[in-house]
């Protein structure tokens, strides 16, 4: 049979065999819960927005929807849809940045990786491939009436090194008052996105926080983490965010991969094992090359003072 | 070969009637010319595909990302193997004590010079960036098989070079004087190359022992070239590619290979030269039971590499065994086990297939089998990657090679015959003083022609 035939008829067979087993799956419509659904940006989608939106929706959503308008987008049981379509475009904007942020089976959950304010860039990057869209925006909530200049957190580390304060403070008119009823979430840097340590909880009367950190968690060789904290609502006073770095870890020395000697290294760190073991070959061969070469010289240095004739 | 050498021959008066026989093709004449010129041109012609692809870059091959080794790697595998019957013949037969070999050691010694000579430069056709090989020396990791393989291909060519002229010496000392029909300067050569030589105990014996040397020594070092160019594949883990039994079946494919080069060179000797009073019916009888020997070794070790994969079917080696067996490339799978190996064998088990035409057209089949064999072993692993191929144009699905491309590999080739024209024409063919000795040694024996 032709490769490519063969190649078709054996997709049609996966394809199918995949369908059969996600249909289940592909028949419930995600449910978008009612007051996620009608939720709108409070920015209006300007040029900015969308160009950020594009680097971000090309990191991080381009290898299973494929380039929006190009259909290219990854052959996957459900289908990733292409975000031109009207499948995708069919969505509200509050249905679009809850599918973003919690995800569904292959979809993954974008909340801890990326702000609200990247998620709405990249509604307004895919919004551009709609011609009908008008975008609503909504009107900024309020905290109770109260208006800040500044809304600011700060960590602290309780003595017993097993759990980290987060106090949220507004400031207004250089005076600061502790926000009590706002969620805060902690996180810690990690090689690959961040760990969301505890679980999100409210700011009690005196506006604090007290996170448990699990007591294996492994810091650099003094112990050290790098953690950051922020609301996690960012519709009232935006993305309020504050890093710190604190000794709550076991200390953890693993010498990184290209530190010792190994086979993966550069040549400088050969194991030397390998590093002998060549160049003792290496010298033996060619010494004896040599000895040979010498010995050549030998015979003609002999004949010179022969004379014969053949 | 013996420890001693027993200088006697030297007084006996068949020396006179092997070297005239002998010496008598060495020179240059009309049809040399003619076969060099055309070979010439045609390395021309393809020195301009090499050309276009310096110019260019490797985007005038069929290679992509997919099948970044193809031709020219296979091609590559294929010099290195053929080349290792220098070592089989002259180091391993030779130190055993066999006699018959001597006619013929020179004959293997020529195809070692010349095919690991031109192996390297096969290698270079690969590289997009020639003017990057000495980066290969300068920023080379110890720990890259590439490094050994660059260690050893130079290792074995300079030994294979040292080996034939080290053995040539007394030869270039007995034409002193019977070269007269020959160029001036192929006489100067021979002066040169014959290292003042005249054939004192004293010579021979340093001369032994230097021969001695290299024999040993070139055993490991063909050994070494072939196992560490099977190591290039076999360090990896892709289907096909990922075994331990590598080193081995690459070295007795090897031997397939030169022992059917040797064969078809034997021939032309025989037969152009006239010297079948040296390269006798035994010879070629010898030479096809080598060539079974090493045939059933090698079909031992394909038994073993392609059967036990295929009784496990592992995901990925089952795809790969597929496309081998039953897909795109059954066709040449089947012709080269067929062809090249199994019809071969049986043919050679009977006495008349081991004279000299059916043993040519055998040799012939076999060393095209062993180059398309050479393809099989690259290219199908390539075509299999662990990853699904999409979102890729589809010319890289599949390896098809370009008129540049096989222009360029039939430039290698070309200039490895020119390498042995040369070799065989110019310089004696059979070594003059092993035969005379062994024929002054042994009077009564008369060679069945």
């Amino acid at each position: 049979m032709d490769r490519k035939a063969s190649m078709i008829s054996r997709f049609i067979l996966i394809a199918f065999l995949g369908l059969s087993s996600a249909t289940l799956c592909a028949q419930t419509p995600w449910e978008v819960p009612a007051d996620r659904n009608i939720k709108l940006s409070q920015t209006e989608f300007a040029d900015q927005n969308r160009n950020t939106g594009k680097d971000l929706y090309m990191t991080n959503c381009k290898s299973c929807h494929g380039e929006p308008g190009k259909n290219n987008a990854i052959r996957l049981v459900p289908q990733p849809p292409d975000p031109a379509t009207v499948q995708l475009q069919q969505n509200s904007d509050g249905a679009l940045q809850f599918k973003i942020s919690e995800g569904r089976g292959p979809m993954p959950s974008f909340k801890n990786i990326l702000s609200s304010a990247d998620i709405w860039n990249i509604i307004a990057f895919v919004r551009s491939y709609n011609k009908d869209y008008k975008q609503q925006i909504a009107v900024r909530p309020t905290f109770g009436g109260e208006v800040f200049d500044k809304v600011s957190i700060q960590l602290s580390q309780e003595q017993g090194k097993t759990s980290v304060v987060a106090m949220v403070t507004g400031e207004r008119g250089g005076l600061k008052k502790p926000l009590a009823g706002l969620e805060v979430k902690l996180f810690v840097r990690c090689y690959f996105g961040n760990l969301i340590v505890d679980k999100p909880i409210d700011t009690d009367a005196n506006g604090k926080v007290n996170f448990n950190v699990p007591n294996n968690l492994p810091g650099d060789p003094t112990g050290k983490v790098a953690l950051f904290a922020q609301l996690s609502n960012e519709e009232l006073f935006g993305l309020v965010k504050t890093e710190a770095v604190m000794t709550i870890g076991i200390p953890t020395s693993k010498p990184p991969l290209n530190e010792p000697r190994a086979l993966w290294n550069v040549v400088q760190k050969t194991p030397l094992w390998l590093l002998f073991t060549y160049i003792i070959c290496v010298l033996a061969v060619w010494g004896l090359i040599f000895v040979v070469l010498f010995k050549l010289k030998t015979i003609f240095e002999l004949g010179k003072a022969v004379r014969v004739d053949d | 070969m013996a420890s001693e050498v027993n200088t006697s021959f030297l007084k006996d008066r068949r020396l006179d009637r092997i070297a005239t026989d002998i010496l008598r093709p060495v020179g240059v004449d009309r049809g040399f010319y003619i076969w060099m010129a055309s070979l010439g041109t045609l390395l021309l012609v393809c020195l301009y595909a090499y050309f276009i692809q310096l110019d260019k870059g490797l985007i005038v091959t069929g290679l992509r990302d997919y099948v970044s080794w193809g031709m020219y790697i296979s091609n590559f595998v294929f010099f290195v193997a053929t080349s290792l019957v220098g070592m089989l013949i002259s180091s391993v037969l030779g130190m055993m004590g066999y006699k018959w070999i001597k006619p013929i050691g020179r004959i293997a010694e020529i195809i070692a010079v010349a095919f690991s000579a031109v192996a390297g430069l096969v290698i270079v056709s690969d590289m997009g960036r020639p003017e990057r090989l000495p980066y290969v020396f300068m920023y080379g990791r110890i720990q890259s098989p590439i490094l050994w393989d660059v260690t050893v291909v130079t290792t074995y060519m300079t030994l294979s070079i040292l080996l034939y002229i080290l053995t040539m010496i007394p030869d270039m000392a007995i034409s002193r004087g019977r070269i007269g029909h020959a160029p001036t300067w192929l006489q100067k050569t021979y002066e040169f190359l014959s290292f003042n030589f005249k054939h004192t105990p004293e010579q021979y014996k340093i001369l032994l022992k230097a021969v001695r040397i290299l024999l040993i020594l070139i055993v490991p070092t063909a050994f070494a070239i072939h196992t560490v160019t099977s190591w290039l594949f076999a360090v990896t883990t892709r289907p096909g590619w990922d075994s331990t039994i590598f080193g081995p079946y690459f070295l007795s494919g090897a031997f397939v290979a030169g022992s059917a080069a040797v064969i078809i060179l034997m021939f032309f000797v025989r037969n152009n030269y006239k010297l079948n009073r040296y390269i006798t019916l035994e010879h070629f009888d010898k030479m096809g039971k080598l060539l079974f020997l090493v045939s059933i070794v090698y079909f031992y070790f394909n038994l073993n590499e392609y059967l036990v994969p295929a009784y496990k079917m592992k995901t990925f080696e089952a795809r790969h065994l597929t496309e081998l067996f039953v897909g795109e490339f059954a066709f040449m799978f089947w012709s080269v086990q067929l062809l090249g190996l199994i019809i071969p064998m049986i043919l050679l088990l009977f006495k008349p297939m081991r004279k000299p035409m059916p043993m040519l057209l055998i040799a012939i089949v076999v060393l095209i089998a062993s180059w398309f064999k050479r393809l099989l072993i690259v290219v199908p692993t390539m075509e299999s990657p662990f990853l699904p191929k999409q979102h890729v144009p589809d010319a890289w699905m599949v390896y098809h090679p370009t008129i540049v491309e096989t222009a360029i590999t039939i430039g290698t080739i070309t200039l490895a015959v020119m390498i042995i024209s040369v070799l065989m024409k110019l310089f004696p063919v059979i070594p003059i003083w092993e035969v005379a000795e062994e024929e002054s040694a042994h009077p009564d024996q008369q060679p069945v022609e």
